[in-house]
């Protein structure tokens, strides 16, 4: 049982607390300033908005970094900073730094205000932290819809766009409807231990299955209980990693919304729902009161196959990408059911390598898009390679390290991921995952050759010539912005691939901080 | 206890038939509403059987976040029915493969 006023730092217990939750305290109070520049018209118009959240991300990952090798539980239980958190922190600061460098020239072509914008950003990376941090089932819920109040928003923010619109209106009502779900969850799972403390669940099921032979089985009442919460909580953490039955609203949601906050989602939402899943399979799934890992086994074989047919069928960049991130949630979710150490710390690699290369599929769309639907077709693409040669080498680097070619981080993960779960005896998985990432690579490299094809067909690269009215492409050259996160992504993308020991033993101390109670 | 979690979950079973079926926004919007207060009868019942006082505060939390996604959905829903003139779910129709 863990120790609510442990004194290894000689603090108390107010300080401990407030210690502990620093890093999203910093984003808040940013998040409030940002929000408080619409009162001054003057500031509110330029780049203020703009600057001031980069700054409160950079305070964030400082403290974070301050903060690091400390071990804090705050709040009576309800929230920790250990390892873990660090890791995932930094995993999800970077994912909203990158959100709010590729709106700047993304939003100044809608008749949208910026600080509200930005703030909204802002909050939902707090309530991301909040998320992985909980450590009780009030501050997962509070935070999961913290979290989704302000995706919702942002899916919705393009003023008279009824694609927008629609995309948050099916977005808020799958993910309401899975909100539920997880609630209904956690009453069963309330009913059965009579806590609500991650923690105290894992205790208690530590101590009543000791040394009975059939572990938790014995006890039907409560595992009647606590496998019908653990389906429902299940059920409503899938809706938002978007694994294959509760994946319908991802296309649509990703299509529809802006594609900085569509670069958001697809990063931050996903690898924050990961973690809070990750931490709550390790503490209480893993009794295995019925065989979860079954479930998962499924789920994990029909998001990849779903998710790539799907993909390969779409002509729309934006929902391939949307496509193949339930592809990537079903490679992830192998890590998870491999287990172990060695499982976690290969998931976290998974998770920081897909959002360097996921951010940096979605830049590049960014930068070809304009106010024409029409420029999201990926025949769009074609010739591209000798009009802009940097940017489609960046593409295609992207799209290799989704594919999983080796060199890159995409490989990396997937082998990490793979190889636990051969390990723990998931042959067939693997094999299964393996002809899938093969099929994968098909409609990846697809786009590659499209881009190094000349354009002798009737498709005229109207996205590619600039007319003024591209959304990334400001009198023919980059944004600052974009330009930052190509580069950034493609760096680590690369240096995740071929120098992957640092990254590897950061996870690998993050996950075994996961049982350091 | 038992009966208590039988009647959250027959009114759970509803609300989420409700947001299946029903065609209209508004109506949409009370069943979730109804799953989440079929969740926080079931919390109630649940801390009061256990003796427990924190499934009464997951309720008062439960309700103050209910609060906060009504305001958005209405919002959500208001901005839907400029566009589209209409609030019936299967106008929302643009995006597709």
């Amino acid at each position: 049982m863990h120790n609510i006023m442990p004194s290894i730092y000689g603090l108390n217990f107010l300080e401990q607390s407030i210690l502990s939750i620093i890093p999203e305290v910093v984003i808040i109070i940013f998040a409030f300033m940002v929000l408080f520049l619409t009162f001054f018209e003057k500031l509110a118009k330029g780049k203020n908005s703009y600057y001031l959240s980069l700054i409160g991300i950079g305070f964030s990952i400082l403290y974070v970094f301050m903060l690091s090798g400390r071990n804090l539980i705050g709040f009576y239980g309800s929230v920790v900073f250990n390892g873990y958190e660090v890791f995932l922190f930094i995993a999800i600061l970077l994912s909203g730094f990158f959100a709010v460098l590729i709106s700047k020239d993304y939003i100044e072509n809608f008749d949208i205000p910026y600080p509200e914008y930005y703030s909204l950003i802002l909050f939902g990376i707090s309530a991301m932290m909040f998320l992985v941090s909980s450590n009780n089932l009030i501050m997962v819920f509070i935070s999961l819809e913290f979290m989704s109040i302000c995706a919702y928003i942002l899916t919705g923010y393009i003023k008279g766009s009824t694609r927008s619109t629609e995309a948050a209106l099916k977005y808020f009502i799958l993910g309401a409807f899975a909100s539920g779900f997880l609630l209904f969850g956690s009453v069963f799972i309330y009913a059965a231990v009579g806590h609500l403390n991650l923690y105290a669940i894992h205790t208690y099921l530590e101590n009543i299955s000791y040394g009975s032979p059939n572990g938790l089985s014995r006890l039907t009442g409560i595992s009647e209980y606590l496998s019908a919460g653990l389906l429902l909580f299940l059920v409503g953490l899938a809706f938002k990693m978007s694994l294959f039955p509760f994946h319908a609203w991802t296309p649509d949601a990703y299509d529809g919304a802006p594609t900085p906050v569509t670069t958001f989602m697809a990063t931050g939402i996903k690898v924050a729902a990961f973690a809070i899943f990750l931490r709550i399979y390790s503490l209480i799934y893993n009794f295995n009161i019925i065989n979860f890992n079954d479930i998962l086994w499924l789920l994990a074989v029909l998001s990849m196959t779903f998710g790539n047919i799907a993909a390969l069928l779409s002509s729309n960049i934006k929902r391939l990408l949307a496509y193949s991130s339930i592809a990537q949630a079903g490679y992830i979710l192998i890590g998870i059911i491999g287990g172990g150490l060695y499982g976690y710390s290969g998931t976290l690699f998974y998770l920081l390598s897909y959002i360097f290369m996921t951010a940096g599929a979605f830049v590049i769309v960014i930068i070809f898009e304009n106010s024409d639907l029409i420029s999201l077709d990926i025949k769009k693409y074609t010739g591209l390679g000798y009009k802009r040669p940097f940017i489609a080498a960046a593409m295609s680097f992207f799209l290799l390290s989704l594919a999983g070619i080796p060199v890159t981080s995409g490989f990396m993960g997937k082998f990490y991921v793979f190889s636990s779960a051969i390990k723990s005896g998931y042959n067939w998985l693997v094999f299964i995952a393996l002809l899938n990432s093969a099929f994968a690579a098909y409609y990846y490299i697809k786009i590659i050759v499209k881009m190094y094809m000349p354009d002798n067909e009737d498709s005229v690269n109207s996205c590619v010539i600039a007319e003024g009215k591209n959304y990334g492409i400001i009198n023919g050259s980059i944004g600052d912005g974009l330009l930052i996160t190509i580069l950034i992504c493609l760096f680590f993308t690369l240096l995740m691939g071929i120098y992957p020991q640092i990254f590897i033993n950061f996870a690998n101390y993050s996950a075994a901080s996961l049982w350091r109670i | 206890m038992n009966n208590y979690l039988i009647v959250a979950g027959i009114i759970f079973c509803i609300g989420a038939l409700g947001v299946l079926m029903r065609k209209n926004l508004i109506i949409v919007f009370m069943s979730l509403e109804l799953m989440f207060n079929a969740a926080n009868l079931g919390f109630v019942a649940v801390s009061d059987r256990l003796n427990l006082i924190s499934g009464d505060i997951f309720v008062i939390f439960v309700m103050v976040v209910a609060a906060a996604e009504a305001a958005v959905a209405l919002g959500i829903i208001v901005a839907f029915y400029r566009e589209k003139g209409t609030i019936d779910i299967d106008k929302a129709n643009e995006l597709k493969n």
